[in-house]
């Protein structure tokens, strides 16, 4: 009898290690057909994006995309370290440092998406009339201040956290004055854009979002009570880049793949893919890697005039002129 | 990784196999330590066994983070390349059974009745027969010891999603897909795949119970 | 008589608390050797240094003509040929059978021959029906009774007993008692050493008799002389008031 049963647990056991090691034997092999890591927010995979666009890249070059989707700060460590090959990300500060300290090799533009401010739909602050972003801050921040308003902050380092401080910036608060902010009515959460969101629902607080999260926690009805209450300012544009790690720094990496990848991206296929993305009835993300898609956003913004002067590769005609980005028309391709 | 064309099947099987070698790795380092730890006289027990207690409390994400820099490319065993791979999870997940095993481990063998230790001594048992004899009368407490393992590194994610990544068709297990779609708004189909854990759990936890409910006769 | 157990000035301290001092004695072969004494007198003790399960503080142990102590390297030969019974029945959580094979099954026997003398052995005591069942499952008495079976079925050549049939029923007791009596029927060259503090039972099954007190062993004498005239007085006390217990 204890035989039996020893003789099952034993069976049991076996099975377990012997069913991983062959399926981790075949998923081995299976990484031998190309395959690329890519380190990138959760706003573009939650959003969809990615899942949309990416099979048609994959078909193409009969390989995997892994995509590892974290928080712009963690994304770009991944990259630092050499344990991704290319970096889809939203957070110019940083990325511009991550190409100049040479963990990057090129940084360039794919796409933006805008931020707008959400609150309660009553808007008791009037937002709603506020002259740009930075006036529906000072707002909160005067309602807030004293005791009449609430703003919830990612305060995660990520690109929508760095964004919120830009426009802080604008009033003069540096980041370490943000930080000290009475929790009275500033609420650090340390959460991701989705929790943040149900946070404010639940606090009848204002909060900088991305749009995509917004109108899809919207289409859920999960956030009933909040509105947009202020959006437009091109202050407010979310601008993402593609980054592939730079191969001098790690051999390892798939460089030959993470640039087909980039290119691919600012292909016309693939900006034409990235615009024709709906979600929730609206367009998401608007392409803008080429002066013609800027063009198509029929404004230009600071963000998209931005120049990336932290190329580093010799051999991409972009790298030698960084600024044909913003040029009305695109000289080599 | 084998795919079976249905992604929850995949999603649940990984998580059963990632939990079930890590449990299974954890309980073949921390029962024979517990048992050391438990039956041998040695100095420096009581705080050894504080030690083995307090990291009962080790953060998952402390755990994911150390293996990170372990086999991240920058880190010392990077050249394996196993990072974001069901390996990787597994060896963090290993780390949280560990403690948790040694410590239900020490616990069941101290309580085995002083008279039993006495008695199997003075029948002849030698030191070696003796371990293994105290080790069957514990049985049910290292059962236990092996399902609380179990327990903790199904339900976490912290880990998981650290080291594993969270790679679609790779390292997807079921806490971070439930976390996945909780971060989407798909609240209720995050619900469904808690269930799916749920009843996943479950059935290990029967066939654990079948194991140490029969008295080893 | 050859001498099967003998201890030299053995004295024991638990954290500094004595609970022996200076206990010298010999049990020869053909023994049934009786220990009595109130409850707390160091009786457990003495047994506990005799089995090699407690080191003395102080003193020697001798056994079969040889020093033998606990450390040494044939301390496990040397308890695997003597059988200890305690007054709690202490069964493993198996069956009433891999109990009594235990023994056997440590020693390194095979298990077709286990099995034979399991069998065997479990008829005579009248459990063979129960064999399959927990023997966690036993009444008290069945289980002191496997417990005294399962420390002599490998046929040691010396036999404690500490307490071994206190708070059992007089059937049961009976039934203990003539185990014993087969056992030392069974070869003349064996010894018995019995803890208790039950007077009728030491008068029923002693040739000879120690009595302890305070951990001290006060006298010892043959069966007939302790009891009718006894040198000391705390004896005669004990002996005199053996209604007590």
């Amino acid at each position: 009898m204890k035989g039996i049963w020893i003789a099952f647990a034993t069976v049991i056991a076996a099975g377990i290690v012997v069913g991983g090691t062959v399926s981790y034997a075949l998923m081995t092999r299976d990484e031998e057909v190309k395959s690329i890591r890519l380190a990138t927010t959760t706003s573009t995979y939650d959003s969809g994006l990615l899942d949309y666009i990416l099979p048609v890249f994959e078909d193409e070059h009969n390989c995997d995309v892994d995509v590892i989707a974290v928080g712009s700060g963690q994304a770009i460590e991944l990259g630092k370290n050499g344990d991704v090959d290319v970096l889809l990300v939203h957070s110019p500060a940083a990325e511009k440092d991550f190409v100049a300290t040479g963990y990057g090799e090129s940084r360039t533009l794919v796409m933006y998406n805008n931020f707008v401010i959400v609150g309660p739909s009553e808007d008791p602050l009037v937002t709603e009339n506020a002259k740009n972003a930075s006036d529906a801050f000072q707002r909160i921040y005067d309602n807030g201040t004293v005791g009449m308003a609430k703003f919830v902050s990612r305060a995660d380092n990520s690109g929508t956290h760095s964004k919120e401080l830009t426009i802080w910036s604008t009033l003069g608060y540096s980041k370490t004055q943000v930080a000290a902010f009475s929790s009275s009515w500033y609420i650090q959460s340390g959460q991701g854009m989705g929790a943040v969101l149900d946070m404010c629902e639940e606090l009848d607080a204002y909060t900088l979002s991305d749009d995509a999260t917004y109108y899809q926690r919207m289409d859920e009805n999960i956030i009933p009570h909040l509105n947009m209450t202020y959006s437009g300012d091109s202050a407010l544009f979310n601008q993402y880049s593609v980054i592939p790690v730079n191969s001098t720094m790690h051999k390892h990496v798939n460089h030959t793949l993470a640039l087909a990848f980039k290119e691919w991206l600012v292909s016309e296929a693939g900006q034409d893919l990235i615009a024709s993305y709906e979600k929730y009835g609206h367009q998401l993300f608007f392409p803008n890697a080429t002066p013609q898609t800027v063009s198509v956003a029929s404004s230009v913004t600071s963000e998209m005039m931005e120049v990336d002067r932290s190329v580093t590769r010799v051999s991409s005609p972009r790298a030698i002129f960084p600024w044909m980005d913003v040029l009305p028309f695109h000289p080599v391709r | 990784m084998v795919s079976t064309g249905n992604e929850l099947l995949d999603v649940t099987l990984l998580s059963l196999y990632v939990s079930g070698m890590a449990t299974i790795l954890g309980s073949a380092i921390g029962i024979p330590l517990g048992a050391l730890i438990g039956l041998k006289e040695f100095g420096g027990k009581g705080a050894v066994k504080t030690l083995t207690y307090t990291l009962y409390g080790f953060p998952p994400v402390l755990s994911g983070l150390v293996v990170y820099y372990m086999f991240s490319r920058a880190g010392p065993l990077g050249d394996l390349g196993i990072l974001f791979t069901p390996t990787a999870m597994i060896i963090a997940e290993t780390f949280l059974v560990i403690p948790l095993v040694t410590g239900i481990t020490i616990t069941s063998v101290v309580e085995v009745d002083r008279s039993i230790k006495d008695t199997v001594k003075a029948l002849g048992a030698s030191p070696s027969q003796s371990i293994i004899t105290v080790m069957r009368e514990a049985w049910v407490g290292l059962v236990m010891a092996c399902m609380i393992g179990f327990g903790r590194v199904i339900a976490e994610v912290g880990a998981a999603y650290l080291v594993g990544g969270n790679i679609d068709g790779e390292t997807r297990v079921l806490t971070t897909a439930i976390m996945l779609e909780t971060r989407m708004g798909h609240f209720e189909w995050a619900m469904s795949l808690g269930i799916v854990l749920l009843s996943v759990a479950l059935m290990v936890f029967l066939f654990l119970r079948l194991l140490q409910e029969r008295e080893m006769l | 008589m050859k001498t099967a157990i003998a201890l030299e000035d053995v004295s024991k301290k638990y954290n500094g608390v004595v609970a022996l001092k200076g206990a010298s004695f010999a049990v020869s072969k053909g023994e049934v050797f009786g220990i009595v004494g109130p409850s707390g007198a160091g009786k457990s003790t003495i047994l506990r240094i005799m089995d090699l399960l407690e080191a003395p503080t102080k003193g020697r142990l001798l056994i079969d003509g040889q020093y033998v102590a606990q450390t040494d390297a044939r301390a496990e030969t040397v308890r695997r040929n003597i059988g200890m019974v305690l007054q709690k029945p202490v069964v493993l959580n198996r069956s009433v059978a891999n109990n009594l094979g235990y023994s056997l099954m440590i020693r390194g026997w095979d298990e077709h021959r286990i099995a034979e003398v399991v069998d065997a052995e479990l008829k005579r005591l009248g459990l063979h029906g129960r064999r399959r069942t927990n023997a966690r499952n036993l009444s008290g008495g069945e289980m002191q009774r496997l417990c005294f079976a399962r420390a002599t079925v490998h046929a040691p050549s010396m036999l404690l007993l500490d307490e071994f049939a206190a708070n059992l029923d007089p059937a049961n007791v009976s039934l203990l008692e003539n185990q014993v009596q087969e056992y030392m029927r069974e070869d003349g060259n064996r010894t018995v050493v019995i803890v208790t503090h039950n007077m009728f039972q030491a008068k029923r099954m002693c040739t000879r008799i120690a009595l302890i007190w305070d951990g001290e062993i006060v006298e010892i004498a043959d069966r007939k002389k302790f009891f009718e005239n006894p040198e000391d007085a705390r004896t005669a006390a004990f002996v005199s008031g053996e209604s007590v217990y």
